[in-house]
């Protein structure tokens, strides 16, 4: 019996940052906004073999991984982590692989079916 | 229950992220000439709490990779007691399990290894709904092995002895 659907209904929580979802919603766009504007000078800095078009495509790619996220409190905490990680960014403590670790351009993709994966020779 | 443990669970996770942005607080200036803090904007409003949906999902927060949120599987169960003279203590707690992967075996010690983070996790709840809950919370798929309840037989040395019973084989 998979089940779902244990938590039901509403509750009341203390709020992280925003109080509706229009405040959420602000939060997440002025993110968007300063890391768009961001990132021709990422590319710059970290001398990156990315151009800012492909840096702008992967900054919507990552947001829109999260759109499904309807909870103000989880969108809250995305946008702290994303404006930690965009300080981070600007302030230039990370280092080139840190990155091109949005990219993943050095991960093996999985294999996606069955024979796919016998031809592997195992499951990884 | 369920309620507590989610709520306390994201408790600490919120508190913790604030805890961090509170300590390191710097203001770093972009190159778009935009001053950026990772101290966040406060809150607009002095609302005491706010309404949100009782289902929590915390795995997009959480940074567990995404294999291992949507294509687990976890089974919910109480561990069977042990068939020597052990006591059934450890029958009460609710414990979960997930789905086996990959394993192989170091060929010159035989030590067996597994490249799953999660196949070593030993979480326990009191309750199911608790399990559910946590599993729910965490985007995991998941079942229940409900216990068997084993059922009371009346033994008595006299029915041994009873003349309508098939017990009686000696002197029938």
């Amino acid at each position: 019996m998979a089940g779902r659907a244990i938590q039901q209904g509403v509750k009341q929580v203390k709020p992280i940052l925003s109080t509706n979802h229009a405040e959420a919603k602000r939060r997440v766009l002025n993110l968007y906004k300063a890391w768009y504007r961001h990132v021709p000078y990422v590319v710059k800095d970290f001398d990156v073999p990315i151009t800012v078009k492909q840096g702008r495509e992967k900054l919507r790619e990552l947001f829109m991984k999260n759109k499904h996220v309807t909870d103000i409190r989880t969108i809250d905490l995305l946008v702290i982590k994303g404006q930690m990680d965009l300080v981070e960014t600007a302030g230039i403590w990370k280092q080139r692989p840190h990155i091109m670790m949005y990219f993943q351009d050095t991960v093996n993709p999985r294999p996606p079916g069955f024979l796919e994966k016998f031809y592997e020779g195992h499951d990884p | 229950m369920a309620t507590t443990l989610g709520g306390r669970l994201f408790g600490q996770l919120s508190s913790s992220v604030r805890h961090a942005m509170t300590r390191n607080y710097v203001t770093v200036v972009t190159g778009a000439g935009v001053k950026l803090t990772n101290q966040p904007e406060k809150r607009s409003s002095d609302v005491a709490t706010i309404t949100v949906d009782e289902k929590v999902d915390i795995s997009s927060i959480t940074g567990v990779p995404e294999e291992h949120v949507k294509t687990r599987m976890v089974r919910i169960f109480i561990p069977a007691r042990n068939a020597m003279q052990s006591g059934s203590y450890g029958m009460r707690r609710w414990k979960i399990e997930f789905d086996v992967r990959e394993r192989w075996e170091n060929p010159l010690m035989g030590w067996t290894s597994t490249g799953d983070p999660l196949s070593n996790m030993e979480v326990t709840f009191s309750t199911k709904e608790d399990a559910m809950a946590f599993c729910e919370k965490n985007g995991w798929d998941f079942f229940i092995e409900e216990p068997k309840k084993p059922t009371f037989k009346k033994k008595s040395y006299g029915a041994n002895f009873s003349w309508d019973k098939k017990t009686r084989v000696s002197t029938k």
